[in-house]
């Protein structure tokens, strides 16, 4: 009887392996597990067995059963593995069609240039402030040391409105405007847009500044450059070194036009920087004390510095913009670009 | 401004090379835009002289010519028919590249050899004002007296090199050869050659022959001076060929000198026939309105009271600071001269020049300011030269009409006031050192500075001024290796962004998500964009540009309309059919016109499609919208630019029109040559900013199931999804979680004018679960309240 039950051990097994699917195995295992299965059988015929012997032989169909149903069990999960393979792979889809929510479209240049500059003021302490684009001729103009019919008004076109107000031709507007409102110390920035009776390839009669001012006890053009050296460095890279040039501004005493390492060849000289190394993009320097004056802050207490640059510009520089009239034309070729 | 490397060495020793010394001027805040050299296309042209001509054997209209080169003879071929045996000549050599582009080999005219070529004036850049002959359509002859095989540029004194150079408003003592020429003395640490200021007159005095009458206070000062016997003649060659190298054409002795004085002192000088002032009399006034003047340009003006004028006197002679009449101007006839030499109130000039239209070297340097003491020493410097050049006999004694001399400006500062400006410890040492140098008296005293400020510095008043000079002077690379630290003497202040910009960013980032494009137009706009636009209420009403560029941006946009229509247009125009864009921008509306305080200006987003369907771009909207905490409803727009039947409001709870929506105006996709189905909308930034933030307050979520079922009505066309929505929620009472619309169904079996419509309602209550009777109950008195009150049946 041990014999016997070793043989169909044996034949059940070699069938279970060549067993090609589910239901193949499913009916080697009622042929031997079944109710009326062949080792089912052999435990009928255990009458016959004497009772010695029966434990024994009980142990041995029980220890048969357990290991041809763990066999049975390998051999059903490969085949259930095998059927999720083909299940799965049937079911692949084409990952390239198109995705079904709109696509993404892109903000314009000039916003992804303002968000990274106007980030890195707030991360210094500056807080942003706003003004108005038709402005009184006395914010744009005479509270910032210029009187009326000053030559220094030649230096910007202006467009008016009427003999006392007219459209902003500079953010700085907005340093009169913040004086009479903050007390001091203070730093601020004024994104926004400004007007000026020009238009070819590098000037647009509509473009964009942005202005800072610092108002403090003890700053000095030191801390100006310190300033603006972090500024560029986040705007251009961390290579960037920024120098001054002597200028004239009727709002700033001592006044400098900032050049910044070309972003285009770190220095070295291109074409884009002609040659030189540096760009011109900023104008600064120490608040003229008349300004604070005129602003209602004691100049012998305070001193401050202002800075204030076209944002056009810096983003053209940074995007390889090369006509400053592409940024208004809106054409959705350009601006697929930015994505 | 245009100076000269050799006249700027009348009055400083420079011994930079004229590049670097350009550098230098730009690095202390005098941009030299341009550094001309007049030789750069003179090399290898040479005086020579014409020995012999004879005629070309195969061409009757050229000669060969043998040209004496002292050193060396050439043979040149011309067609010129000015040219003679003996005529000394300009001769291109080869390896020359003239002016007008002609380089010059050897080559072969009609197989005779040719060696160069002669040249004309032109060729050479000049005209007969520089010397004879060089106007002349031929050959320019040159005197006799040249010397063979020199080189032209030595030979006709063109060997100059021409700084142009940017003046910055506050410097208006710069506007003169001896300006640049005392901040090169600073720059180099040299002495100052002052210029020779002295002459001799004759016995009479200047009284007899004139006198001078200032009865406006807009002349700060006048001085005359009378020449008798005056040269009118063609001027040295030295003052013509600085004139010629400034751009400035000469004309007569007289008339050189005033502008030689006024580029080398920059003192505008006038010069008048003394037997055209009537009455000899010079009377300074405020012209008579209406008073007619024929001026130099050959023009004339009408006058207004504003203008001031220097008459004799019955009329006026010359537009004070401006231009001079023909009449009394200087002639070949002149025989006696008068001098001017003036102070005029800067807006006075520039007002005036303004509203004729004038502008000339005299109204540039008045308008930006001429110092008091200018007019007496451009007189003394006119009177010096016409003595030294003998050109007249000049009367003793100026007249000189002032209402009171000015004082010299003192500024007191210690050098630890110019440390803290500068962040820079510039040797006390150095800042005196420079000071001085600019021209100011200085005294250093324990550590302050008293400085006085010459007359021409009117732009200096305090120690930001003194920084100024100090830090430009010795040089801004000192900033080059500085490291401070960011702020380590400032109070540390709270960097935040303005809600607005926080607004305008979600608004911005959740349309980007949508799939719009930002775009950027001009604020400024044709004044026609409200009938375009089919816009009839107050945005009617737009702000006009005094001094607009054109029409097409001489209004303030009232609405972003027509900013993005006109993106949408133009990229249908170049071929992109297909596109969604938005525009965060101002529009400005004013209060009242014309203009007498600041307009309202309202930040918008606007957006448009030509792709996105009603409800595509209604979810791009209302997205938007709901990055901020605002409770709204949609109602009908009453926006005339919009389709009456596909539009909407977004209105929040106080009806403020948050937002507007929907296709375009048939009319206005007809005016802007757009398809019809294009979608415009836009976002009131400023109405949504008290909604900013969102505020939660958060109920507990039921622990008991919820409950759906499906309902499919018939109801008309015209009955709005929103309205039975509400009845719905109304009806569902308590009870109410949620419904959706999930399908729209319609067909002519359910016949016209009707849809079915399906929703999915969700029913929860927060105690217990529903019993199947609840829910029966519930869902007959939802589809009774949506018949009774609009008519749905079911499905």
């Amino acid at each position: 009887m041990i014999e016997q039950i070793s043989g169909l051990r044996e034949d059940a097994e070699k069938e279970i392996r060549l067993a090609q699917n589910k239901s193949e195995l499913n009916a080697v295992r009622v042929k031997y597990l079944g109710k009326a299965g062949l080792l089912t059988q052999v435990l009928r015929g255990m009458r016959e067995v004497s009772p010695e012997m029966r434990p024994k032989i009980g142990a041995l169909v029980n220890e048969v059963r357990d290991s041809l149903e763990a066999l049975f069990k390998e051999e059903e999960s490969k085949f259930e593995n095998l059927e999720m393979q083909q299940e799965l792979s049937k079911s692949a889809i084409d990952i390239t069609e198109p995705s079904k929510n709109s696509q993404r479209g892109a903000l314009h240049p000039l916003s992804r240039v303002y968000e990274t500059l106007i980030d890195t003021c707030v991360g210094l302490g500056f807080q942003v402030v706003d003004g108005p684009e038709v402005e009184l001729d006395y914010y744009n103009f005479e509270a910032l040391n210029v009187p009326k019919n000053h030559p220094a008004r030649d230096m910007q076109d202006t467009f008016f409105v009427s003999d006392n107000i007219l459209l902003r031709s500079q953010t700085s507007s907005v340093q009169a405007r913040i004086m009479q409102k903050l007390k001091p110390p203070f730093k601020i920035i004024s994104p926004g847009r400004v007007y000026r009776n020009d238009s070819d390839s590098t000037h647009s009669p509509v473009f964009h500044q942005l202005e800072g001012l610092v108002i403090d006890e003890n700053v000095s053009m030191a801390d100006l450059k310190a300033m603006l050296t972090a500024l560029m460095r986040k705007t251009f890279g961390e290579e960037t070194q920024i120098r001054f040039r002597p200028s004239f501004f009727p709002f700033t005493e001592p006044s400098v036009e900032v050049d910044v390492t070309c972003p285009i060849c770190h220095g070295s000289g291109c074409r884009i920087c002609k040659g030189t190394g540096f760009m011109e993009l900023l104008g600064a320097g120490i608040v003229n004390p008349k300004v604070l004056e005129m602003g209602g802050i004691d100049s012998k207490k305070y001193r401050g510095f202002a800075f204030g640059f076209g944002v056009d510009r810096v983003a053209m520089v940074k995007d390889g913009i090369g006509d400053i009239r592409s940024m208004f034309r809106n054409d959705i070729r350009f601006l697929k670009q930015m994505k | 401004m245009k100076v000269t490397y050799k006249w700027l060495k009348d009055f400083v020793d420079i011994d930079d090379t004229p590049e670097k010394l350009a550098d230098r001027l730009t690095e202390a805040g005098f941009e030299v835009e341009e550094l001309i050299y007049q030789n750069s296309h003179l090399h290898d042209v040479k005086v020579g002289r014409i020995e012999k001509i004879t005629k070309h054997p195969s061409a009757d209209k050229l000669q060969i010519c043998d040209v004496n080169l002292g050193e060396s003879r050439a043979q040149i071929i011309t067609a010129a028919t000015n040219v003679f045996e003996g005529a000394v000549v300009p001769v291109s050599l080869p390896g020359a590249d003239l002016v007008n582009g002609i380089k010059i080999q050897k080559s072969k005219l009609r197989g005779v050899d040719s060696e160069g070529m002669f040249c004309s004036g032109e060729e050479l850049g000049i005209d007969d004002s520089y010397i004879d002959g060089a106007s002349v359509d031929g050959i320019l002859i040159l005197p006799e007296s040249f010397t063979l095989g020199e080189d032209i540029d030595k030979a006709l004194g063109l060997d100059d090199v021409i700084y142009d150079i940017n003046i910055t408003p506050n410097r208006p003592d710069c506007m003169s050869v001896v300006g640049i020429a005392r901040e090169v003395c600073a720059i180099y640490g040299k002495p100052f050659k002052v210029p020779n200021l002295s002459y001799k007159t004759s016995a009479e005095k200047v009284e007899d022959y004139l006198s001078v009458e200032r009865k406006s206070e807009a002349c700060l000062r006048y001085m005359a001076a009378v020449v008798k016997d005056v040269k009118i003649e063609k001027s040295p060659d030295f003052i013509r060929r600085r004139l010629f190298a400034v751009g400035i054409k000469a004309i007569n002795t007289i008339v050189d000198l005033t502008n030689y004085v006024l580029i080398e002192m920059g003192q505008p000088m006038h010069a008048f026939d003394k037997s055209k002032i009537g009455g000899g009399k010079i009377v300074v006034r405020q012209a008579n309105k209406g008073e007619r003047l024929e001026v130099l340009n050959h023009n004339s003006y009408e006058l207004s009271s504003d203008d001031l004028v220097i008459a004799d006197s019955d009329k006026a002679m010359v537009i004070a600071g401006v231009i001079g009449g023909m009449d009394s101007a200087i002639s070949a006839s002149t025989k006696d001269a008068v001098i001017e030499a003036a102070v005029f109130d800067l807006k006075s000039v520039r007002l005036t020049s303004r509203r004729v239209g004038v502008r000339t070297d005299s109204s540039a340097r008045f308008e930006k300011g001429v110092c008091f003491v200018s007019a007496e020493q451009g007189m003394n410097r006119f009177l010096s030269l016409i003595y030294e050049l003998k050109l007249g006999t000049i009367v003793s004694g100026v007249i000189d009409e002032y209402t009171s001399k000015p004082k010299q400006r003192e500024i007191s500062c210690s050098c630890k006031q110019i440390w803290d400006i500068l962040g820079l410890e510039i040797p006390q040492m150095d800042i005196l050192k420079i000071l001085t140098g600019l021209g100011l008296e200085c005294k250093l005293e324990n550590g302050v500075i008293r400085a006085y400020v010459p007359f021409m510095r009117e732009d200096l008043e305090n120690e930001y001024d003194l920084a100024e000079e100090v830090i430009r002077i010795y040089g801004y690379s000192a900033y080059d290796k500085l490291q401070t630290r960011l702020f380590e003497n400032s109070v540390v202040t709270e960097g935040k962004l303005d809600d607005r910009t926080k607004l305008e960013r979600k608004i911005k980032n959740s349309l980007v998500a949508s799939g719009y494009y930002e775009v950027l137009n001009y604020s400024l706009c044709p004044p026609d964009i409200c009938e375009k636009l089919n816009i009839t209420d107050n945005r009617r009403f737009m702000i006009k540009i005094a001094n607009p560029i054109s029409e097409e941006i001489s209004h303030l946009r009232s609405t972003m309309a027509h900013s993005l229509l006109t993106s949408i247009a133009y990229n249908i125009s170049v071929g992109n059919k297909e596109l969604s864009i938005f525009e965060a921008g101002r529009t400005y509306q004013p209060k009242q016109l014309p203009l007498t305080e600041l307009p309202t200006e309202t930040n918008f987003i606007g957006l448009a499609s030509t792709e996105k369907d009603f409800y595509e771009f209604k979810g791009a909207v209302l997205n938007a919208v709901e990055q901020t905490g605002v409770k709204y409803s949609l109602l009908r727009s009453k926006q005339t630019y919009l389709h009456p039947g596909r539009s909407a409001d977004v209105v929040d709870e106080n009806e403020n029109v948050v937002a507007t929506f929907g296709q375009i105006h048939p009319l206005v996709a007809k005016n802007y040559d757009l398809p019809k189905q294009t979608m415009y909308g836009e976002i009131n930034l400023d109405l949504l900013l008290p909604y900013l933030e969102k505020h939660f307050m958060v109920k507990p979520v039921s622990k008991f199931p919820i409950v759906e079922r499906d309902l499919a009505i018939v109801v008309k066309e015209e009955i709005a999804n929103s309205d039975l929505i509400a009845a719905i929620k109304s009806a569902c009472g308590k009870l109410f979680y949620e419904v959706k619309l999930f399908d729209i169904y319609r067909s002519q079996s359910l016949g016209e004018g009707v849809k079915s419509l399906a929703y999915n309602i969700k029913l929860s209550d927060e105690n217990k679960t529903l019993t199947d009777q609840e829910v029966t109950d519930v869902m007959a008195r939802v589809i009774k309240a949506l018949k009774f009150r609009y008519g749905a049946s079911l499905r």
